[in-house]
């Protein structure tokens, strides 16, 4: 009792009831990397099994190491989360430098635009999407994936870089501009660099969602080899049956890349979250 | 709002008269003009499309040929006057509320957690917002497992606290699947409601608190009093953006029910994906997204309006 008092007053009784907290909250992601560690058998013991005991990597081997289709899904994905992050900063750093320098009317009535367009439901784009899509050729193909997941990164992509070219004072480029470089290339030269920390923001951020999307993915394509691994995940829950060690191998691996990039860039994607939820 | 603080005099010598300012400015938009016209030709035009396959009948065979006939505002009728249609509004209103409810409670709760720092806070925050990270897909997949009848961990837990006796099967018995969906729902929402709340809470001024201390308020009474009313602004923020977000959720509930057991769990944005890509009523479909963008467009308006007013004061 006397130790737990100490403990108390030195603060680490809520780091305890912290580590309580946790450990229900995580459980669900615990229990998927467990489930996917365990043999076919040992998921439907009872009671279960808070260990993979013992632990085997064979889910693993018979559906991301050896099944052509999960490879096919995952490069899906990573063919349409690069081409959509690479779109988004290509479209949205000149947006958002420009709204950051002109002060006019209409800065205020795109941004306004942009957050609405924050709340668009999915599904409502990817109904006349589809359509559209249909009659220009793109439905089925990396281009009209990266076209369609670009819609829900650019918009908050723009509001997360407009406040870092903000930061980045005018004198800067008017300096480099009486130093003989073109607006261009003072953009290009001196305002860039200093933005790196916005674009290291955005571009992870991107990468995340896109890697996560869905709706996209199966609504606009119509064979299962153009499918991203998201929707590929659901169509194997019906395809395993009840192995559930492989589904969860599988969703740890869809998982692996997020936690990845969240442990190396944290920094960059917290500030982006906040600043992507609510306003700048 | 930072203010650029340019020396005019020196600006004279870089663009001299007024020609050269109007350059300046058209350069401006040329850097932004390939963003707006990419939002216009791949959200504007389409989200105007879509009113306009509503007001046509657009099934399999006009489809294709690319001459649907005109029918007005038949497909409104025809939704609106569709039972399915409002029982999916229903549904739609329950998900949202009860996970509103439930994530904004818990996370108030674990926001007040870890406002005050202790050893380790930093990092249980860092994790806490992993969950919100993780794609959607897969927590709806680890949900799904949880709460599987035969062999998830959920059933196995309440069984053995004694609260269900025998299998349940959650999310494929019509009576609790919308109660597993937005079991799940709530899990996925706690991050993000915990993080805006804590912000909120790190923006109230510790000099109220010492106030308040001072004249002898107690804990309860610095939160009653200090707390609440203070957090009204975040709060009612938090919220509207939570509905906006939670109304328009599609990912999870498609993952563990697709909608089912028969419309159990049919919220609208499920209704709207039935209609267009299930039974190829695109024009049905299309006045479905019409109704759901309607009231998912009420209430950007109102949190735009409600974070205005915040700006202002």
């Amino acid at each position: 009792m006397s130790t737990l008092g100490s403990l108390h007053r030195r603060g680490y009784g809520k780091t305890l009831a912290g580590i309580l907290i946790m450990a229900v909250y995580l459980f669900p992601v615990y229990w998927m990397v467990v489930t996917s560690l365990k043999p076919y058998k040992e998921i439907f013991a009872v009671p279960p099994k808070i260990f993979p005991d013992p632990a085997t990597f064979g889910p693993y081997i018979s559906t991301v190491i050896n099944d052509p289709d999960v490879h096919r899904a995952i490069a899906n994905s990573v063919i349409i989360s690069v081409g959509a992050m690479l779109l988004t900063l290509v479209l949205g750093v000149p947006a958002a430098y420009a709204l950051a320098r002109l002060r006019l009317r209409f800065t205020g009535v795109v941004l306004l635009a942009l957050l609405a367009s924050q709340m668009l439901p999915a599904i409502n784009l990817s109904v006349p999407l589809f359509v559209l899509f249909k009659y220009i050729g793109l439905i089925n193909t990396y281009p009209g994936l990266i076209l369609a997941d670009t819609t829900f990164v650019l918009p908050f992509s723009i509001i997360i870089l407009r406040p870092f070219f903000l930061g980045i004072p005018g004198e800067l480029e008017d300096a480099a501009m009486v130093d003989g470089c073109s607006r261009l290339g003072a953009f290009w030269r001196v305002v860039l660099p200093l933005a790196i920390p916005g674009l290291l923001t955005v571009g992870a951020l991107a990468l995340v969602l896109v890697w996560g999307e869905f709706v996209f993915g199966l609504t606009l394509t119509i064979s299962n080899n153009m499918q991203p691994i998201t929707v590929a995940l659901n169509r194997f829950i019906g395809q395993y049956g009840t192995q559930w060690n492989k589904l969860m191998a599988v969703s740890t691996t869809v998982a692996l890349p997020v936690v990845l990039l969240f442990a190396g860039a944290q920094r960059y994607i917290v500030s982006g979250l906040t600043a992507g939820a609510t306003k700048e | 709002m930072v203010t650029q603080n340019r020396n005019p005099a020196r600006l004279k010598g870089i663009w001299r008269g007024k020609d050269q300012g109007r350059v300046r400015r058209l350069g401006e938009y040329l850097f932004v003009a390939p963003a707006v016209v990419f939002i216009v030709l791949l959200m504007i035009y389409p989200l105007i499309y879509n009113l306009y396959l509503s007001v046509r009948d657009v099934n399999v065979g006009t489809f294709l040929s690319g001459n649907a006939p005109f029918v007005g505002l038949q497909n409104y009728e025809q939704v609106l006057g569709d039972p399915t249609f409002r029982h999916s509004l229903l549904i739609s209103f329950v998900f949202t509320g009860a996970s509103l409810l439930f994530q904004f409670i818990i996370g108030f709760a674990l926001a007040l957690f870890f406002h005050r720092p202790f050893p380790g806070n930093g990092v249980m925050r860092s994790l806490l917002l992993l969950g919100w990270l993780l794609p959607l897909v897969v927590s709806a997949s680890v949900w799904k497992w949880l709460l599987d009848g035969d062999y998830g961990v959920v059933n196995y837990l309440l069984q053995s606290l004694g609260l269900v006796h025998g299998r349940q099967y959650w999310l494929t018995n019509p009576d609790t699947a919308l109660g597993g969906v937005i079991g799940a729902n709530i899990w996925l929402g706690i991050p993000f409601n915990a993080v805006l709340l804590l912000a909120g809470l790190q923006g109230i001024s510790e000099s109220l608190y010492e106030a308040a201390k001072v004249d002898g308020a107690g804990g309860w009474q610095r939160f009653r009093y200090i707390t609440l009313p203070q957090m009204r602004p975040v709060s009612l923020t938090v919220l509207l953006l939570g509905f906006v977000y939670t109304f328009k959720v599609f990912d999870v509930i498609f993952i563990m029910t697709g909608g089912g057991p028969a419309t159990a769990t049919t919220t609208l944005p499920i209704l709207t994906y039935n209609q267009t890509f299930q039974f190829f009523t695109f024009g049905t479909g299309a006045a479905t997204a019409t109704l759901l963008l309607i009231i998912s467009l009420t209430l950007s308006v109102a949190y735009l309006l409600l974070i205005r007013r915040e700006e202002a004061t």
